[in-house]
């Protein structure tokens, strides 16, 4: 087997500010290439600094990050300078909720995209033109051409989330992190930028990891699925595992809460409580406060990483359970 | 739990709309001129049933907000007429009584407080304004908040930062029913919260109903949600209704081609049955300067040319209650599609 694409091992972020918060524990996965993992959470779950820890974007003066992080053999923890410079946007490259933050709106689209292309591969301003033109077809904007001397307050929010796309992988990277991209989207213009995020990253062989808190989108874009909660993966497996055949109980909620096939009428399962603080470090399973079967020993130890098959992870003593014989 | 039978015809209408309208001038033209008129919403007619749960639905600039408030009256129509309890407001209804009648919760759980006032004080603040005396209303305000599930002891003092998103909806809740209102328009009201949290509040809006015999127009973009919660969804497009019927009739045969595609783009439960195609291709079109005819036929796939030049209205398809705006389905409308099938 290749060496992975991303490789993370024991991922720890902690802020310190007024206090201190505990954002990611010990967070490891892998992605190869070609791959799309998708990251399902809640608000505060941490999947969002997750991602971010892939670019580097935390602010270094109030994050403290421990662990391994490997994207295409290269210690990303240990970037400096130009080669951390190189790595964003060449190598790996991001999309976000609101393409107008992302997007510099005193530049036209086009300039935008051919600036990147410059930047990283040396590119006559020319040839960043040409790519431009060549991005914005390829994400389906209607009448490129025009759109390429386009300001981003010109543009509908769909089309404005396509232009983000296009700039993301003008420069070809080898990974495209994902963080929520159309959750702001209307629902039939949802679709259409999923589906096109799925064709692109077929297209150009990309490994891709798809943050959300919606399972259905989770669905439609993975290959495998890693479920965060209180900054730590309770569970992954590929999509079609993790979707019919949920072990942990966290899972087991938040599809019951996703009200899919939920019959009228019926009372909802719904997970009592609120997500933890995260002040602390979990010394247990962070999930027991709140879980329907808690046995004794969930409040003061922590949960075992189960494998219950090949690619699969439960972190619950109940699925260590499971597997025992008898 | 009393699990609600299916609902008839809607029961005595308690809400009955008739041809509302209200559109916005878009000002900052030169010398303040208007540049345009935003056709929020644009002669709606619908009623809701006493006891009954209306979910409305649609894409952002559909007028769907713009509709709940003008049911709470807190904006005021260009035209059209509401009616509650079969008084027409304004003229046989006080509006302040529509006010009180009509209570409204909103997505933004933490806009909604005002953050300088305890969560004991935010919800006696009406009542007192309208003439309660302080020790009543903040008995008052002590017995909601244990309704909706926050211990009066733990979380009367506390001001709106010190509460969970799921905490505060549960006060926005409490504070709408200080007026024991008929009914209550929810506005995208756990759109905000997380999924865990999200059934929770669920869980209490329909004890709340049950016990209370509140009326909802629960609007929402998560189609999942307003099935569950509903006995009639009315989908708008642009400002006007597209189609209006019974839950099932809606999720379970659209009439409407953009009923249709909106159900059709929700994503997928099913990894093995993942969306191919996407329904619709663009955004949705700007509510200034709608489209004629048929605001649809832009994006439509069955579009004819009667689409472009005529509105269809609703016209009532095969089930009771069940409307759809569509030539499609209008016998003698001029839409081939309609003459083959006639």
């Amino acid at each position: 087997m290749s060496a992975p694409l991303v490789e993370i091992e024991d991922l720890k972020v902690r802020f310190h500010g007024a206090r201190t918060v505990h954002a990611v524990n010990g967070v490891s996965f892998r992605l190869d290439a070609g791959e799309t993992l998708g990251i399902l959470g809640e608000s505060g779950s941490g999947k969002s600094v997750t991602l971010k820890t892939l670019l580097r974007l935390l602010p270094e003066n109030r994050t403290e990050i421990g662990g391994r992080v490997r994207v295409d053999g290269v210690d990303i923890l240990a970037l400096k300078g130009k080669a951390l410079a190189d790595h964003r946007g060449g190598t790996a490259s991001m999309i976000f909720q609101d393409p107008m933050l992302a997007l510099d709106p005193v530049y036209t689209i086009g300039d935008q995209i051919a600036e990147a292309v410059m930047r990283h591969e040396g590119a006559s301003a020319a040839e960043g033109r040409a790519r431009a033109l060549d991005m914005l077809t390829r994400v389906r904007i209607p009448s490129p051409e025009r759109r390429l001397n386009a300001y981003p307050h010109e543009m509908s929010g769909g089309m404005r989330q396509r232009a983000m796309i296009a700039l993301a992988l003008a420069c070809r990277p080898k990974l495209l992190l994902a963080d929520e991209p159309t959750t702001a989207l209307d629902a039939t213009v949802q679709i259409q930028i999923l589906l096109l995020l799925r064709e692109l990253q077929r297209e150009f062989g990309m490994g891709m990891i798809f943050v959300t808190h919606d399972i259905g989108v989770a669905t439609e874009v993975s290959d495998r699925i890693a479920v965060m909660y209180a900054g730590e993966i309770v569970e992954t497996g590929t999509v079609r595992d993790l979707i019919r055949d949920p072990r942990h109980p966290y899972t087991k909620g938040l599809l019951a809460a996703n009200l899919h096939g939920a019959v009228k009428g019926s009372r909802l399962q719904a997970i009592p409580g609120a997500p933890p603080a995260l002040e602390e470090p979990p010394r247990a399973c962070s999930f027991a406060p709140r879980c329907p079967v808690k046995v004794s020993g969930c409040d003061t130890q922590r949960p075992p990483a189960i494998t219950p098959g090949a690619g699969r992870m439960v972190r619950c003593v109940l699925a260590e359970a499971a597997l025992q014989p008898g | 739990m009393n699990a609600s039978a299916p609902i008839p015809r809607p029961p005595k209408p308690l809400l009955t709309v008739t041809g509302l309208t209200k559109h916005f001038a878009l000002k900052g033209g030169l010398f303040g001129q208007s540049r345009g008129v935003v056709r929020a919403v644009d002669d709606i007619s619908f009623e809701v049933g006493e006891g009954e749960t209306l979910g409305i639905v649609g894409e952002s600039g559909c007028g769907k907000s713009t509709t709940a408030r003008l049911l709470v009256d807190l904006i005021s129509p260009d035209s059209g007429d509401i009616q509650l309890g079969g008084k027409l407001v304004g003229s046989e209804l006080p509006i302040r009584e529509l006010r009180r009648q009509v209570q409204m919760v909103f997505q933004d759980s933490y806009a909604s407080l005002n953050p300088r006032l305890t969560m004991e004080d935010a919800i006696s603040f009406g009542p007192m304004v309208n003439g309660m005396a302080r020790n009543a209303a903040v008995r008052l305000a002590h017995d909601l908040l244990a309704r909706v599930g926050l211990e009066p002891r733990r979380f009367a003092g506390r001001y709106p930062h010190e509460l969970s998103g799921g905490q505060r909806q549960r006060v926005n809740i409490a504070r709408a029913l200080a007026f024991s209102p008929k009914v209550v328009v929810l506005d995208e009201a756990v759109s905000a919260l997380d999924k865990s949290v999200e059934a929770q509040v669920l869980n209490l809006l329909t004890d709340l109903k049950a016990e209370l015999g509140l009326t909802y127009v629960f609007i929402s973009h998560d189609l999942n949600v307003v099935r569950y919660m509903s006995d009639r969804v009315m989908v708008m497009y642009l400002g006007q209704v597209a189609e209006v019927g019974p839950v099932d009739a809606i999720y379970g045969a659209p009439a409407h081609p953009y009923s249709r595609a909106l159900l059709a783009a929700m994503p997928s439960m099913d990894p093995d049955r993942r969306t191919m195609e996407a329904p619709l291709a663009g955004d949705p079109p700007n509510p200034i300067n709608p489209p004629p005819g048929c605001r649809f036929h832009t994006r439509c796939r069955f579009a004819d040319a009667v689409c472009s030049m005529s509105d269809p209205g609703l016209y009532t398809m095969g089930t009771p209650g069940h409307l759809a705006a569509c030539h499609l389905h209008i016998p003698a409308s001029g839409h081939k599609a309609a003459e083959l099938a006639a």
